[in-house]
């Protein structure tokens, strides 16, 4: 543990001087991430214009849910995106060979080799609207700290899904299809889960966990959804990164180096 | 250029499964996505209309959207140009008797054109099964402005990839245009319902035209006059950024000195 500590404090290093050299690009990163979270909000405060409440969600209550999923989502891009997004491009290119020769797991390394240090000013803004929904809403505010586990669990079966479609790069010679299928699979994730209907409801409470995104822990903190869910959450959560670690193995079982 | 069309569909058909993800499967998501959203709203308000159109158009106009979204797009030419001038691959394109300009024009339209008549069923059958609003009739109209937008992009791609002879990593630029447009189209709502004077401001501009006039006039929702509108928004858009790409292409041009690819 205290080793991969270590390494993850190298790479955070190492990352942050890699950013730094492009001072543009984290300013450009910053104000896309602030268009995308004005887009979000965009459809919400439209729709709200022309009605007070949508399935039982009012507008504080979505812009609550908004704060989440842009805590959550820049958390993820923070961590994961990057690594997992160019996963593909190591396979082809032969860059997998050198990582897989470490004497590290070679799955965390491949998902935490790069921190997008750039993303820390969006959590600050993404964590500033999640305070300014927060005040808006009557809740205990003791409730607030079950997003202490429930952005985890929501991180981690993100992340879990986001790698198992990634490591289809070690079965299909391109997964490009399969990563645009995930940014859309993504998108569900982004819509309270209420207003789904019931079958696509329960998909994406099980089978494709992407609920747990946003949607899940807003109503745990709002009291719409029992504490318990947490325990459904953590154990969904472990399941699925059981899952993600079986599938990178089978696939490294059929991988052959592209010869680096 | 028809050879440069005809490259892009053979380099699309090497890889079957993205283009069927990217043109069918992709919009089929997006669409299920706003589709519920649209069935929410009206199932929370009991209202029959909105902005004095019913539920049908909202939902035909999501189903619509997703696809309509997808054809007027440009992420994946606008990134190879990027990489062309990034990695010194443009030099094999400068010396072509051919522009570059015209050399990505032919691949993107070959590329549109195919991956629209792919696509093109599945929104029809949607509607026709669920009997949603939709003129058929208006179709080649509808086509007609978003292939005439497509010039829009393709200029304003041309100039984005331009600033690659000046800055390192511009891909977070392609990003955030692709967000503003995403906004600016009308594919997230219809343009007329954001509240003034977002509603006036956002339906003059020529991106208007990507989404909200060719899906409001094939639904019904809008009529002959807004398509002869975006036309002519398309048309001052289209000065405007090809004097801006060829500004910043030829500033480009001067400074570049080939890597040698």
């Amino acid at each position: 543990m205290l080793k991969y500590i270590g390494l993850f404090k190298s790479f955070f290093k190492a990352s942050l001087i890699s950013e730094l050299e492009y001072r543009f690009n984290i300013t450009v990163r910053l104000f896309t991430d602030v268009l995308w979270y004005a887009a979000q909000l965009s459809v919400f405060e439209v729709i709200f214009l022309h009605t007070k409440q949508l399935n039982g969600w009012a507008i504080e209550e979505t812009r609550v849910f908004m704060g989440v999923l842009f805590v959550t989502d820049c958390l993820y891009m923070l961590f994961f995106s990057e690594n997992l997004d160019r996963l593909g491009e190591k396979v082809r290119r032969g860059d997998l060979d050198l990582l897989l020769m470490k004497p590290v797991n070679s799955q965390w390394m491949l998902s935490c080799q790069k921190v997008s240090v750039a993303y820390l000013g969006n959590l600050l803004i993404s964590s500033g609207w999640l305070i300014f929904a927060l005040s808006r809403v009557s809740i205990d505010p003791w409730r607030v700290l079950y997003l202490l586990p429930m952005i985890p669990i929501g991180l981690i079966l993100v992340y879990s899904i986001r790698f198992m479609t990634s490591a289809t790069a070690l079965y299909l010679t391109r997964a490009d299809a399969v990563t645009y299928i995930w940014y859309q699979v993504y998108r569900l994730g982004t819509r309270p889960d209420t207003i789904y209907p019931t079958a696509l409801r329960y998909a994406v409470l099980s089978v494709l966990p992407i609920a747990f995104l946003a949607s899940v822990p807003t109503q745990v903190i709002l009291g719409r959804a029992s504490p318990f869910v947490l325990i459904y959450g953590a154990l969904l959560a472990t399941l699925f990164l059981l899952a993600s670690r079986f599938v990178w193995h089978q696939g490294l079982k059929r991988y052959s180096s592209a010869s680096s | 250029m028809l050879g440069c069309a005809r490259l892009a569909i053979l380099q699309q058909l090497e890889y079957r499964f993205n283009l069927i993800a990217d043109t069918v499967i992709q919009p089929v998501i997006v669409g299920l996505v706003e589709l519920t959203l649209w069935a929410a709203f009206f199932h929370s308000t009991g209202n029959q209309t909105l902005n004095g159109f019913s539920r049908e158009y909202y939902l035909s106009y999501a189903v619509w959207a997703a696809f309509v979204s997808r054809i007027s797009t440009s992420w994946m030419y606008e990134s190879m140009m990027i990489e062309d001038i990034e990695n010194g691959t443009v030099n094999s394109i400068l010396v072509r008797p051919i522009s570059f300009y015209e050399y990505y024009l032919g691949q993107f339209f070959g590329y549109k054109v195919f991956t629209t008549l792919l696509s093109l069923g599945a929104p029809v059958a949607v509607c026709l099964f669920a009997d949603l609003p939709l003129v058929i009739s208006r179709l080649p109209l509808t086509l007609g402005l978003v292939f005439f937008y497509l010039l829009l992009v393709h200029t304003m791609s041309v100039a984005i990839a331009s600033l690659g002879f000046f800055f390192s990593r511009i891909h977070h630029i392609t990003v955030a245009k692709n967000i503003t447009l995403w906004m600016l189209t009308g594919e997230l709502f219809p343009l007329d319902l954001a509240p003034e004077p977002f509603r006036s401001i956002l339906i003059a501009l020529p991106f208007s035209s990507a989404v909200y006039r060719p899906v409001g006039y094939l639904t019904g929702r809008l009529e002959l006059n807004t398509i002869t509108e975006g036309f002519l928004s398309i048309s001052l858009g289209l000065l405007v950024a090809t004097v801006v790409a060829t500004a910043l292409w030829n500033a480009g041009r001067r400074r570049y000195s080939g890597t040698g690819a």
